[in-house]
C-alpha cells in the first residue's frame, strides 16, 4: 500500500488520474483497498480501571528483577522517576545504585526489626512515651517510633494528599515509609483511609507518568492511555474519543500543540476584533478612559484634558506640529500612523481567510459524517441486488479516507496561518524564503482539496441505484481518489515535518506523524487476574508476572483484530475491586477527594 | 486531636532548662492549643537585648502537623512580615518533622534572626532594604528592637494583670496587647477607644 503510486509523480494531477483509471492493475489491486481494521498491535494502549494494577505490576516487576528490591522500593523509585523504566536505568548506570537509591528516598536495610528484640520497653521520641517494643515499629531507615504515632503521621499525610512520597518522621530524613507497614497500621484505625492510599498509589502510575495520560473525555470514560514511544501522536480511546495525546484537546494535526492553543483561543475570543478596537483607541495616561482618535495629527487629547501622544501613549504638552510635540521625544511620533491601521485589518482579513476554509471544511466533514449513515445504507440496498458486484468495501474504505483528509485539510489552514504569519515565525524566514515555502504548501494543500471534494461527490453519488458497469466506474473512482488523497496528506506531512517545521531555529514544533489508517485506536491491555494485588511484596505468578510474558500478552494475538483480543481478556475471570477495596476510578483520586 | 500528654512533656522539658536556653513557653488557654513563646534577641545581632514574645496555636493534629507561630513584638527582619508577624521558615511548614518540638523550632525561628534569608523573603521591603543597603537595615532593625522590643521592664504577664486591674476582661486586655504588638500604652489607648 505504502509502495503503491510512489515515484508516480502523474497521479497527483488529478486529470491524469481519470484517464488511468481503466488501467487495470489499479483495479485488481487488492492492495488499494485498504483494511479499514484497527491495526495490529498497536502502539497505545488502553488502561482500564480493570487493567491499571496490571500495568503498574509489570513496570515494578522490571525493576524488581533488575535490582533485586521488594516491591515499595521499586515503587518508590519508579514513582521518583515518574515511571521511567528507562530513565531510572540510566540513572543507575550514571550514578550508582547508592546514589539511585539514597536520592528517591529508599533504605534497604536487611536487619529490618531484629534489633527491637533486644529490649522490651523503646523509648518513642514523638509521643515522649515508654512503650512496649511489640507495638513499635521500625522503618527501613532505623529509625523507630511507637504504632500510635507512627498511624497518627500516615492518616496527616494522606489526607494532604501525599501518599505516595510518606517520608520518615525523624527530621532530616528523607527515607520513604514501606507502604505495607503504612496499608498495614492505617488500616486497623481508619480502613477507608486505606483504601485511598491504596488508590493513590495505584493512580500515581498516571498522574505521575510522563506515558501515560487520562482520557480527556467529559463526563471521564475511566480509561487512560498509555504511549510507548512517542509522546506527541493522537490516539483513540476505547470510548471512542480521538485526541491528542501531548495537549490533551483534540486531534489537531498538522497543527501543531502550540499552534493549535493559539488557534483555539483566537477563534474564541475573537481576539481579532478586540485588536480593531485597540488600534482605534488608547486608554488615556491620566484618567485611563480609553479614547478614540479621529484622523489628524498624532497628538490626541482625552475628555479630561489630558493630551498625549498617540503613538506611545505618553502625557504631553498640547504645543506641536505635525512632525514634533514640544518637549517629547518619544522618536515613534514620526511613524506613519496609516501603515498601522493598515496592518490591523490586513490582519484581520488574513484571518478571516484561513479561519473561512478552515470551517469549511469543518462543517463538511460534519455534515459527511451524518452522510455515512445514507451512504452504508446505500452499500447494504446494493448488496442485496441481484449482481456480480459482491465487495462494497471500497465504499467504507472511501469514507475513512474521506474523513481523514477533510481532518487533515481543515487544520492545514490554522497551520499555515501561523507557519506564514508574523506571531509565531517572523525572525525565522526572510520575505522570500516564506512566500517560496507559503506557495510549495498552498500547492499541496490546493491538490489535496481538489482531490477530496471528487472523492466526496463520488461517494454521494446514487451508485445503488447504477447498473453494475457505472457501479464499478465509481469504484474505481473511489479507489483511485483515495490512493491520491492519502498520497497528498502523506506529503504535506512530510513537507510540514522536513521542510517547514524541521528548519526552525528557535522553539520546537512536534506533530503527530501521519497515519494512512487514521488516528490509532488504542488497544487494551491484556492482563492477568490471577494475582493477590492487596498483599505488599507479593509476587506474581512466573507465567504472566514476568516483563517477557506480560509483553505477549499485551499484543493482540493471531489474526484477531484489537477489538477480538478485548474481548478475549474480558472473558477472563476477574476480581471485583483491588484486593476487597472498591476504588471508583471513574474519576481521578483529587476530584474523588474532593467531594 | 492534639497529643495533650506531649505537650505537656514539652512545656516541662522546656522549663528545666530555661536558663540555658533563655526560650520560655507558658499556656494562654486552660486547653493547651493556644501558647506563649519567648525568645530573646541572639547576642551580636541588631535583636541583641531583646525579647520577643510568639503566639502560638497548636493544629488539631499536632505533631504530625506543625504549630502555627508568630511573632507578637514587631521585629524587622527579611523573613518575617513586618505587619502581622508572620514567619517564613521551612520547618513551620513543609520541612516539619515530629521528631521537632516546640522548643526547637523555636530555636530554629531564634537562628533565622541570626541568619536571615533575603532571598526567600517573608516582607519584600525588608529584604529590598537587606540586600542594597545593609546598614540602613541594621539601624531600622535595631530601632525596632529599642522601641518594641524593650518597651518595658514588664512581662507580658504583668501587663496583662496591670490591665486588667483597670477594670478591663482578660480577654480583651490579651486580644488588645497582641495586636499592638505588647506596647502597654498603646494598647490602653485601644481599650478605651474599643
Ligand atoms: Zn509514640
Ligand atoms: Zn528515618
Ligand atoms: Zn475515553
Ligand atoms: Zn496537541
Ligand atoms: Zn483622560
Ligand atoms: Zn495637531
Ligand atoms: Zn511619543
Amino acid at each position: 500500500m505504502d509502495d503503491f503510486m510512489s515515484g508516480d509523480e502523474d497521479y497527483y494531477d488529478s486529470d491524469h488520474s481519470e484517464s488511468d483509471l481503466d488501467s487495470p492493475d489499479i483495479i485488481e489491486n487488492d492492495e488499494a483497498d485498504v483494511q479499514w481494521a484497527p491495526p495490529k498491535g498497536s502502539s497505545t494502549k488502553v488502561i482500564t480501571k480493570e487493567s491499571l494494577l496490571a500495568a503498574q505490576k509489570e513496570d515494578l516487576r522490571r525493576v524488581m528483577d533488575l535490582l533485586s528490591l521488594r516491591e515499595h522500593h521499586a515503587r518508590t523509585l519508579l514513582i521518583h522517576h515518574r515511571w521511567d523504566v528507562e530513565k531510572l536505568l540510566a540513572v543507575l548506570v550514571e550514578k550508582g545504585k547508592a546514589s539511585l537509591f539514597s536520592d528517591a528516598g529508599v533504605t534497604v536495610n536487611e536487619d529490618t526489626g531484629s534489633s527491637l528484640s533486644f529490649s522490651s520497653e523503646v523509648m518513642c521520641d514523638i509521643c515522649m512515651e515508654e512503650v512496649s517494643a511489640d507495638t513499635a515499629t521500625k522503618m527501613d531507615c532505623g529509625h523507630c517510633f511507637c504504632n500510635e504515632c507512627w498511624t497518627g503521621h500516615f492518616i496527616v499525610k494522606i489526607n494532604e494528599g501525599q501518599s505516595r512520597r510518606i517520608r520518615c518522621m525523624a527530621h532530616k530524613c528523607n527515607a520513604i515509609c514501606d507502604e505495607a507497614i503504612v496499608r498495614n497500621l492505617v488500616s486497623k484505625k481508619h480502613p477507608d483511609l486505606a483504601e485511598k492510599f491504596d488508590r493513590f498509589l495505584l493512580e500515581s502510575y498516571i498522574e505521575d507518568n510522563k506515558m501515560v495520560k487520562w482520557c480527556p473525555s467529559t463526563p471521564h470514560c475511566g480509561n487512560a492511555i498509555r504511549v510507548e514511544e512517542d509522546e506527541f501522536c493522537e490516539v483513540e480511546c476505547a470510548c471512542g474519543l480521538q485526541f491528542c495525546f501531548s495537549c490533551l484537546s483534540e486531534a489537531h494535526s498538522p497543527c501543531s500543540c502550540w499552534m493549535w492553543e493559539l488557534w483555539a483561543k483566537k477563534c474564541r475570543d475573537e481576539s481579532e476584533t478586540v485588536n480593531w478596537i485597540t488600534v482605534h483607541t488608547k486608554p488615556c495616561p491620566k484618567c485611563h478612559k480609553p479614547v478614540e482618535k479621529n484622523g489628524g495629527c498624532n497628538l490626541v487629547s482625552c475628555i479630561c484634558g489630558q493630551a498625549f501622544c498617540w503613538l506611545c501613549g505618553g502625557a504631553t504638552g498640547r504645543d506641536h506640529t505635525w512632525s514634533r510635540i514640544t518637549g517629547h521625544s518619544c522618536g515613534r511620533y514620526k511613524e506613519d500612523k496609516a501603515n498601522k491601521t493598515e496592518r490591523a485589518k490586513r490582519d484581520l482579513y488574513r484571518y478571516m481567510h484561513y479561519h473561512n476554509r478552515y470551517k469549511a471544511h469543518t462543517d463538511s466533514f460534519k455534515l459527511e459524517s451524518k452522510l455515512k449513515e445514507t451512504i452504508l445504507e446505500k452499500v447494504s440496498i446494493s448488496e442485496e441486488r441481484e449482481s456480480r458486484l459482491r465487495d462494497f468495501s471500497w465504499v467504507t474504505n472511501g469514507l475513512c479516507r474521506l474523513f481523514r483528509s477533510r481532518r487533515v485539510l481543515s487544520y492545514s489552514y490554522p497551520f499555515a496561518f501561523y507557519m506564514f504569519g508574523d506571531e509565531l515565525f517572523r525572525d525565522e524566514m526572510d520575505l522570500q524564503e516564506r512566500e517560496i515555502k507559503q506557495h510549495l504548501f498552498e500547492d499541496q494543500q490546493q491538490q489535496l482539496e481538489a482531490n477530496v471534494e471528487k472523492l466526496s461527490k463520488n461517494l454521494e453519488e446514487p451508485f445503488d441505484q447504477y447498473p453494475d458497469d457505472k457501479v464499478m466506474e465509481i469504484r474505481m473512482q473511489v479507489i483511485n481518489l483515495s490512493v491520491i488523497t492519502d498520497n497528498l496528506c502523506k506529503k504535506m506531512y512530510e513537507c510540514i515535518e522536513n521542510d517547514l517545521l524541521g528548519c526552525l531555529q528557535l522553539g520546537t514544533h512536534n506533530i503527530a506523524p501521519y497515519k494512512s489508517k487514521g488516528i490509532e485506536r488504542a488497544s487494551e491491555l491484556s492482563t492477568c487476574w490471577t494475582t493477590k494485588p492487596n498483599t505488599a511484596d507479593n509476587c506474581l505468578p512466573l507465567d504472566c508476572g514476568t516483563s517477557g510474558g506480560s509483553s505477549e500478552h499485551d499484543r493482540p494475538s493471531g489474526s484477531g483484530s484489537s477489538d477480538d483480543s478485548g474481548c478475549f481478556s474480558r472473558k477472563r475471570p476477574r476480581k471485583e475491586g483491588f484486593g476487597g477495596g472498591f476504588f471508583d476510578l471513574n474519576l481521578p483520586a483529587e476530584v474523588i477527594d474532593r467531594n | 486531636m492534639v497529643d495533650f500528654g506531649r505537650v505537656q512533656k514539652e512545656l516541662q522539658e522546656c522549663s528545666r532548662d530555661m536558663e540555658a536556653s533563655g526560650i520560655k513557653i507558658a499556656p494562654v488557654s486552660d486547653n493547651l492549643v493556644h501558647l506563649s513563646g519567648t525568645i530573646p534577641g541572639p547576642i551580636g545581632t541588631p535583636y541583641e537585648g531583646g525579647t520577643f514574645h510568639l503566639d502560638i496555636k497548636l493544629p488539631d493534629g499536632y505533631p504530625f502537623e506543625p504549630p502555627k507561630m508568630h511573632f507578637v513584638t514587631k521585629v524587622w527582619h527579611p523573613n518575617i512580615s513586618s505587619q502581622s508577624g508572620a514567619i517564613c521558615l521551612d520547618i513551620l511548614k513543609d520541612q516539619w518533622s515530629p521528631a521537632l518540638t516546640l522548643k526547637t523550632a523555636l530555636l530554629s525561628v531564634q537562628a533565622l534572626l541570626s541568619a536571615p534569608e533575603p532571598d526567600d523573603p517573608q516582607d519584600a521591603v525588608v529584604a529590598q532594604q537587606y540586600l542594597r543597603d545593609y546598614q540602613t537595615f541594621q539601624g531600622t532593625a535595631r530601632y525596632w528592637t529599642e522601641s518594641f522590643a524593650k518597651t518595658s521592664s514588664l512581662g507580658v504577664e504583668e501587663k496583662v494583670q496591670k490591665l486588667m486591674e483597670m477594670g478591663f476582661p482578660e480577654s480583651l486586655v490579651r486580644s488588645a496587647l497582641e495586636a499592638v504588638g505588647g506596647d502597654e500604652n498603646m494598647a490602653l489607648e485601644k481599650l478605651c477607644s474599643s
